[in-house]
């Protein structure tokens, strides 16, 4: 890990040294040793600030947001999550792919620094002291799908099955289980957001939860609205989730959001697939579900 | 003086729980905040007396996050109001901390103070009682003392200190602790306690001078660059127990409806953006400004006291590693005349 | 400055029932507003605010007339978004809520003895317009009145009547209207409102500016004004920020610690130069 985080400093210096990229998205330490956070590095003095280490969890390609109306050249640091996300800016048209400079890394699974907080925080109890994050213990693509510059030695997908397995129980509940179990889990959610904010798959201009003529979704905290933020928050994320796990991730109140994800996941694959999101990136591609055609065999709602 | 011995404890809260909701810091799922004692599932919350506080803050007693305001009908060119939802019932928060406490007296001058008293929340604070618990050992991300409270004296009603397997010593402060004491008198003992020997802070910070220094430093580049990681997700303005920003909304159906106010953050671009499209904060950087000069600075123009209490909740929540502590800090560092 | 409302729940509206509407351009319609049972819910200070709610749909903060003993509020209301498209699809009868008054107003006895230049755009006249009509009311406290007042074009001017007819003819007022681009059947002035100043070009001796507008507009008659020698405190100004509860609690409308709200809209130029340059 020492190696490549030396590497992708030199990279990163060099590549604004020598101007083929005004911005470089990275991480540096915070505080603590468990607090590494996102950098945004835009010189090579500033370089010297980067670290990759076994914290560096937080997906950058959501960063590539804050510059998509510009023209800078902007690189960036994916792992096999992160690269799937710049796959789903790509094809959502966000960035086109010459103002990108990818360095991949191949990446062991990450440790999250926000359990690490929490845990040490005193606020809360029974977080688990995990060698790998939820999101890691879960990944079928550790290596980067789209690079310039690809570090560190190929890594094992690390799918341990048990998200796999709670989807199983949760579709074999009965209906009045199942909504039992989504009431009980939505009625937390404080409808902060962060699930969004955090995601590089919400890239809309002017998010459905935004949009007030007609306001789709009330604001209210309570069930009837907060089950229709995460119902609609689904359809959305239905074929276009990368799986990266940063909503679950960031979630402050500790929502399986993934649950959904990964079933919706599942469904688009089995339905309209073989499809997984963002595992491919060919000029003009298109994520399932996102495709209108006038001769289509449903009906559809339009 | 009069002490509470730990086992005792429950059954003050359900004494207490007879006359009124009682908010106490419970664990809840992999998250923890001040949920009703009289509601909760035994089963799977457990009370937090004795870690140092809870994830989200007691905020929502007085302040829910979500707040029915009246309702109201129309019916082609009539309408009226029909009936207005101010929330009277007693409320007791149980085994708030200092920086919480102090974080409900800023909620008290902003919604009742300088000229409006808001009714609504006046209707909740009026019939409220504040048991604090004294912090003998700060946790990593405490800094309340830097911001001007004492974590030994919360500013409340009764304040209780733990003091061991011996039990907690009861101190009453004020006429309403004074009721609620007598009202379970019985189950309090009469006993001499020592409390505990004070720990020191983890984390230094000398906000001195801060909020006077913020004043020049609106334009200054460090906020492009302290503002460069954040998602503005808001999270930090939900767990933080003073942020008071809302929005007032309204739900209708057929002829019937109703006004409610619901928590808005700053951080997000909706928040001042204009009917006719503008938008006074387009960017991460003035809505995070916004937010840290709020706290550090505007507040303290205005109250004569900063809108950040030291609890570091946002430092523990915030997905990016933003901390309220290193910005105070790089503020100090900071040149100014840039 | 007016009384603060004594009312025991500032953010519930009192009901009140629209009795006239009046087309002022395509986009801008005047609503006039009293309770059922006659009269006004509160008094209204020239330069306040309240807020008007359309109650299914919402509520937004306008800048509304009244003058002592009139029976009604006057609010001139640009189409902007949902709330103001439902207020112009309204008919007269149509009940409403209102709650206010909002903001601290004009200094009008500040301005006693003084000369007056009101310049607007817009609809940005009509908050300047209390202040005009209070003026007119007191004549005799004031001195010469000078109103410069553009749009982009005829139709868009706001308050017509008043503006061609009624204000002209009163005693030691001059009226200067312009129109941003040339049109068939007009004969005034065509240009910026900021530039159209400066050719007026009224001596700063003695005089207090106000000016309300686009801010756009605003930015550029305050260098205007600051070219042909105005000092700060002589100019006077309103700010506009997107508002919700009115009373200085809900955060939205700050400009460092100052709430629009509350102790805005009206500022002087040297207050604001002590602001954030947030607006
Ligand atoms: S929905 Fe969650 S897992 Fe899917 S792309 Fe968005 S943040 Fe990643
Ligand atoms: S991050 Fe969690 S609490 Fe926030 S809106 Fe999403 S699901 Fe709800
Ligand atoms: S910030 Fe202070 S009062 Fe709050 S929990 Fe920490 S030590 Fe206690
Ligand atoms: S929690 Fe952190 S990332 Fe989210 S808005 Fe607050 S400072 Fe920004
Ligand atoms: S700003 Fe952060 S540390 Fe300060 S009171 Fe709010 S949550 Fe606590």
């Amino acid at each position: 890990m020492k190696e490549i985080s030396k590497k992708v400093k030199e990279i990163a210096s060099r590549l604004l040294s020598e101007g083929q990229v005004d911005v470089f998205l990275a991480w540096e330490k915070g505080n603590q040793d468990y607090l590494t956070r996102p950098l945004v590095v835009r010189s090579a003095e500033e370089a010297e600030r980067i670290v990759f280490d076994e914290y560096s969890i937080h997906n950058l390609s959501n960063y590539l947001l804050k510059f998509r109306d510009g023209n800078e050249k902007v690189g960036l640091v994916v792992k096999g999550c992160d690269s799937r996300g710049v796959i789903r800016l790509l094809e959502d048209n966000q960035f086109s792919r010459d103002r990108l400079y990818i360095v991949g890394v191949c990446c062991p699974g990450m440790k999250d620094p926000l359990k690490a907080i929490k845990r040490n925080s005193g606020l809360l109890q029974n977080i688990p002291d995990d060698d790998k994050a939820d999101k890691c213990s879960n990944c079928a693509y550790p290596n980067p799908l789209i690079y310039d510059e690809l570090l560190g030695s190929e890594q094992e997908p690390n799918v341990k099955g048990e998200r796999q397995a709670k989807i199983q129980e949760i579709e074999n509940m009965s209906p009045d289980e199942r909504y039992e179990f989504f009431r009980e889990n939505f009625e937390r959610c404080i409808r902060c957001y962060a699930c969004r904010q955090a995601c590089v798959a919400c890239n809309c201009r002017v998010c459905i939860f935004d949009e007030m003529r007609p306001q789709w979704v009330g604001r209210e905290n309570n069930e009837t609205d907060n089950m229709m933020y995460h119902l609609v928050r689904a359809y959305h994320m239905a074929g276009r989730c990368v799986e990266c796990g940063e909503c679950e991730r960031v979630c402050p109140v500790d929502i399986p959001l993934m649950l959904i994800n990964s079933k919706l996941a599942k469904d688009a694959n089995e339905f309209f697939g073989p499809y997984e999101a963002g595992i491919k990136y060919e000029e003009g591609s298109k994520p399932a579900l996102s495709v209108y055609r006038l001769d289509d065999p449903d009906e559809g709602f339009m | 003086m009069k002490i509470l011995s730990k086992d005792k404890v429950e059954r003050v809260l359900d004494k207490l729980a007879e006359s009124a909701e009682v908010f106490v810091p419970l664990s809840r799922a992999n998250s923890s905040g001040f949920y009703s004692w009289k509601t909760r599932n035994p089963e799977k919350e457990q009370l937090m007396l004795e870690t140092l506080n809870v994830y989200l803050s007691p905020k929502n007693v007085g302040f829910p996050q979500t707040e029915k305001m009246y309702s109201i009908i129309q019916s082609g060119t009539e309408a009226q109001i029909k009936e207005t939802f101010e929330d009277s019932s007693p409320r007791i928060i149980f085994g708030l901390r200092a920086c919480d406490a102090r974080a409900i007296r800023c909620l008290d001058d902003v919604f009742l103070t300088r000229g409006y008293e808001d009714s609504f929340y006046k209707a909740r604070r009026d019939n409220m009682v504040l048991i604090g618990q004294a912090c003998y050992e700060p946790g990593p991300n405490c800094f309340c003392q830097a911001m001007g409270v004492d974590p030994l004296e919360p500013e409340v009603d009764i304040v209780i200190r733990d003091c061991g397997d011996k039990g907690y010593i009861w101190e009453t402060k004020t006429p309403k602790g004074e009721e609620l004491t007598t009202s379970i008198s019985n189950l309090l003992e009469e006993k001499e306690l020592k409390a505990p020997e004070a720990k020191a802070f983890q984390t230094q910070v000398d906000y001195e001078g801060v909020a006077e220094k913020l004043k020049g430093m609106f334009e200054h580049p460090i906020w492009e660059d302290l503002s460069s990681n954040c998602q503005n997700c808001g999270i930090c303005t939900y767990v933080c127990p003073s942020c008071h920003c809302f929005d007032i909304q309204v739900k209708s159906w057929g002829e019937e409806g109703y006004r409610f106010r619901c928590w808005d953050s700053c951080m997000y671009g909706e928040y001042t953006a204009e009917a006719g499209g503008g938008n006074p904060r387009p960017t991460t950087k003035e809505r995070f400004r916004n937010r840290f000069l709020h706290k550090l600075e505007f507040f303290s123009e205005r109250y004569g006291y900063p809108l950040c209490t030291g609890c570091g909740r946002c430092i523990v929540a915030c997905p990016t590693g933003i901390n309220i502590v290193n910005i105070i800090n790089e503020v100090k560092e900071a040149s100014v005349d840039v | 400055m007016s009384d603060k409302c004594s009312c025991e729940q500032p953010l519930v509206p009192t009901v009140v029932e629209v009795v006239d509407i009046q087309d002022e351009t395509p986009d801008v319609k005047s609503f006039y507003c009293r309770l059922s049972e006659g009269g006004v819910p509160f008094n209204v200070a020239p330069g306040q605010c309240a807020m008007v709610s359309y109650l299914p749909v919402g509520e937004g903060m306008f800048s509304c007339t009244w003058q002592e003993g009139q029976e009604y509020l006057q609010f001139a209301i640009k189409k902007v978004g949902l709330l103001t498209d439902e207020l112009h699809a309204i008919e007269v009868g149509q009940k409403l809520g209102v709650r206010g008054p909002y903001g601290n107003g004009f200094p009008v006895e500040e301005c006693k003895g003084k000369d007056m230049l009101f310049i607007a755009g817009g609809i940005g006249l009509a908050p300047l317009r209390s202040f005009i009509k209070y003026c007119f009311k007191h004549r005799e406290d004031y001195g010469k009145i000078t109103i410069v007042y553009g749009s982009r074009s005829y139709a868009d001017l706001c308050f017509k009547e008043e503006l061609f007819n009624e204000w002209p003819a009163i005693k030691d007022t001059e009226v200067y209207v312009t129109i941003d681009n040339p049109e068939e059947g007009w004969d005034g002035h065509v240009g910026f409102v900021p530039a159209y100043v400066e050719e007026i070009n009224p001596n700063p001796q003695g005089v207090i500016a106000v000016t309300c507008g686009p801010p756009i507009m605003i930015k550029f008659v305050l260098q205007s004004l600051e070219k042909m020698g105005y000092s700060d405190d002589q100019v006077i100004t309103t700010l506009e920020m997107r508002m919700k509860c009115g009373i200085g609690k809900c955060g939205r409308c700050n400009i460092g610690s100052e709430y629009i709200c509350l102790d805005g809209p009206v500022f002087t130029l040297t207050q604001l130069k002590q602001l954030p340059q947030e607006w």
